[in-house]
């Protein structure tokens, strides 16, 4: 193939086929970075909150008559939602997962203020907390109906067992994870509470957090003002369940509301909307650059055949078959996408060393590179392949019909 | 070597048909040095066109070198053109972007020789027309005349058996298109077979045969050298 007089020709007409270099070279460092971020974006969403999500809602009931009893109500309204048939459990919960807002509490291994305090998402249930949250209890063992008490707004004082997730136990006790059951970890720089059990996965409510998979449950029900509760239905009975739970809770009770009520799915779809907003910008934008990209090299190769058809008709009268024209602005075009691939692989590795470092992301994986510039000289070869073809089919006897 | 007969060459857009060529007929022997003159109009160009399977033809036949060549396909002309044909155009059609041993090379790589052979083509034609010195200069750095020495050197490369010239010396100056026609004459003394067209008189008295076209037929023939004197025209 005439790789050399194709080259020296393009030398003398480098201007075009520098900037269509230099915009293979951008798009593909685009393409791939953001391609990078959508990927860990991806990862982040499809991180299991450890939660039954599909059959899972919860609500607040919030009362505000004088003779409101909270404590005796929320034992009654307990009782009555896991009665209720298409109801797996429920619970009384400070906070839900994937919602944005909770509690966090340092534990530490070593009582005392200097101690490095290990940031934890808090969860207050009583008993039937597991099993309504859906996860799976890996070591020791439950709460028990007596370990849990009640707790005023007021209250700063911590009961003395906990449950921890596993990431929470690896975090503490690096070494042997499964060992900090039956050991004391501090609260509040001294409270001791003796860790009962460890749990599979349970995200803390913030998904953005770095320590996302970090929880602790305590074994306490809540004297607030407004109890949120969670309730767990068998499959399929969820959105049946959430009007009928709603109006049981309103009707048994004239003197509070019921409110805030939503299904976990909705939770997630929310916690995520930025994170897909973003992520789907970032693919148009790349597709939108990829055609303009695209167009570009159309636009060249239209130009260069506009401009050489005389020189096509000569090399025709000389012997050169359609596939040889054809071939000869395949080559060139193939020259220019490698020259901008080959710079975009620099400026890519470049460009992702900068985003690892300002915005912590985990640095690249390197095939994304080689991926790249397979689809660079694909998207080149379909750009150019029109243009290529017209060429092939500008006749011989231009030659000496053209003046 | 080169026979047509009756070959008709029709022209049509939406609204006109343009008969270019009508019912050609004529023969050129091997070693002829041919010289066409007309009107402009008169289908000069289009019967080098068909002659060089440039372009098809509406009816007739066309025998080259002893092979019925009608009904080629555009891969088998394009073989043909490359191994057979040698052009030289009035406006010397070099490649701009090229410089002047890599115009030559442009048949020579589509023929498919080795790296050593085109080298030596190259060198050896570009001795013949008196530009080995030129190798590295681009087209538009040489003369008119100069340029137009590159294309006969970029024909002759392949050794064609045919050299066709539409109007060589059309965008000459009198003086290099003297130059021009006797490098033609040299080459034709050394075997190859020429098809020139032209407008100037007395280059055409040069050549060994006249033929005068006028609305896409042969008016007259004449062999220069049949008449003794290659001064008078035949016309
Ligand atoms: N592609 C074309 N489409 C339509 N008509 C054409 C085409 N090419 C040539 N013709 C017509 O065919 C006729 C013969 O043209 P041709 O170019 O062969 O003449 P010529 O003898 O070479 O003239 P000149 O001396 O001006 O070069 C002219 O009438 C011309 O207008
Ligand atoms: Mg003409």
């Amino acid at each position: 193939m005439e790789f050399g007089p194709i080259l020296r020709a393009m030398t003398r007409n480098k201007t075009g086929a520098i900037l269509i270099a230099l915009q293979i070279a951008f798009t593909m460092t685009i393409m791939i970075n953001a391609i990078h971020i959508i990927e860990e974006r991806n990862d982040a969403m499809a991180r299991p909150s450890g939660l039954d999500e599909a059959n899972l809602f919860y609500l607040t009931s919030t009362g505000f008559a004088d003779d409101f009893n909270e404590q005796q109500q929320i034992e009654e309204d307990l009782r009555q939602i896991r009665a209720l048939s298409g109801v797996v459990n429920a619970v009384q919960i400070n906070a839900i997962p994937l919602s944005g807002g909770g509690w966090s509490m340092g534990l530490s291994t070593e009582p005392g203020a200097d101690a490095d305090g290990t940031g934890v998402a808090v969860y207050f249930v009583d008993e039937h907390g597991i099993d309504t949250f859906g996860v799976e209890q890996v070591a020791g063992e439950n709460f028990d109906i007596t370990d849990v008490g009640w707790r005023e707004r007021t209250d700063t004082e911590w009961p003395d067992k906990t449950i921890l997730t596993v990431a929470m136990a690896t975090e503490m006790f690096p070494d042997d994870p499964m060992s900090a059951v039956g050991k004391t970890v501090y609260i509040n720089d001294t409270e001791p509470m003796t860790v009962i059990g460890l749990i599979k996965t349970l995200q803390a409510p913030w998904n953005g957090w770095s320590g996302v998979e970090r929880s602790m449950l305590v074994p306490q029900k809540m004297l607030f003002g407004s109890a949120r509760y969670l309730i767990r239905t068998e499959p399929g009975a969820r959105d049946t369940l959430m009007p009928q739970v709603e109006e049981m809770l309103a009707a048994s009770n004239r003197g509070r509301i019921i409110r805030s009520m939503r299904s976990l799915e909705e939770t997630r779809e929310r916690s995520y909307r930025g994170d897909r907003s973003m992520t789907l910008m970032l693919k148009i934008v790349v597709g939108i650059l990829t055609a303009v990209t695209a167009l570009g090299i159309v636009g060249l190769a239209s130009f260069a055949v506009n401009r050489r058809t005389r020189q096509i008709g000569t090399r025709r009268a000389l012997g050169a078959s359609k596939g040889d024209i054809m071939r000869y602005f395949l080559v060139e075009n193939f020259m220019i996408t490698t020259m901008g691939v080959v710079l975009g692989a620099i400026m890519t590795v470049i460009f992702n060393i900068m985003l690892v470092d300002s915005l912590s992301l985990p640095p690249l994986n390197v095939w994304y590179i080689p991926a790249a510039v397979l689809v660079m000289w694909a998207v080149g070869f379909l750009a150019v392949s029109g243009p290529a073809r017209r060429a092939s089919n500008v006749p011989p006897a231009v030659a000496t019909r053209t003046a | 070597m080169l026979s047509m007969q009756q070959i008709a060459k029709v022209y049509r857009t939406d609204t006109v048909e343009t008969h270019a060529l009508r019912e050609l007929t004529l023969t050129v022997d091997e070693g002829d040095f041919v010289a066409v003159t007309g009107p402009s109009g008169s289908g000069k160009t289009t019967f080098l066109n068909i002659a060089g399977l440039l372009e098809t033809f509406s009816s007739g036949t066309y025998m080259l070198d002893g092979r019925d060549v009608s009904n080629l396909n555009d891969s088998a002309r394009s073989k043909l053109r490359n191994e057979k044909i040698g052009f030289i155009f009035q406006s010397f059609n070099l490649i701009p972007d090229l410089n002047i041993f890599d115009n030559v090379d442009v048949p020579l790589r589509y023929r498919g020789f080795k790296s050593a052979e085109r080298k030596a083509r190259i060198e050896k034609y570009l001795d013949v027309v008196g530009l080995s010195g030129r190798m590295k200069h681009l087209p538009s750095q040489l003369s008119g005349g100069q340029q137009q020495r590159v294309a006969i050197a970029r024909a002759l490369a392949g050794e064609p058996r045919f050299l066709l010239a539409d109007e060589p010396t059309g965008n000459l100056d009198s003086a290099m298109a003297r130059s021009v026609m006797g490098l033609l004459k040299e080459i034709n003394e050394e075997g190859t077979t020429i098809v020139m067209v032209t407008h100037d008189p007395t280059l055409a008295n040069e050549a060994k045969t006249n033929i005068h076209l006028k609305d896409g037929v042969v008016s007259e023939t004449a062999s220069i050298s049949q008449l003794g004197n290659g001064k008078q025209n035949a016309a």
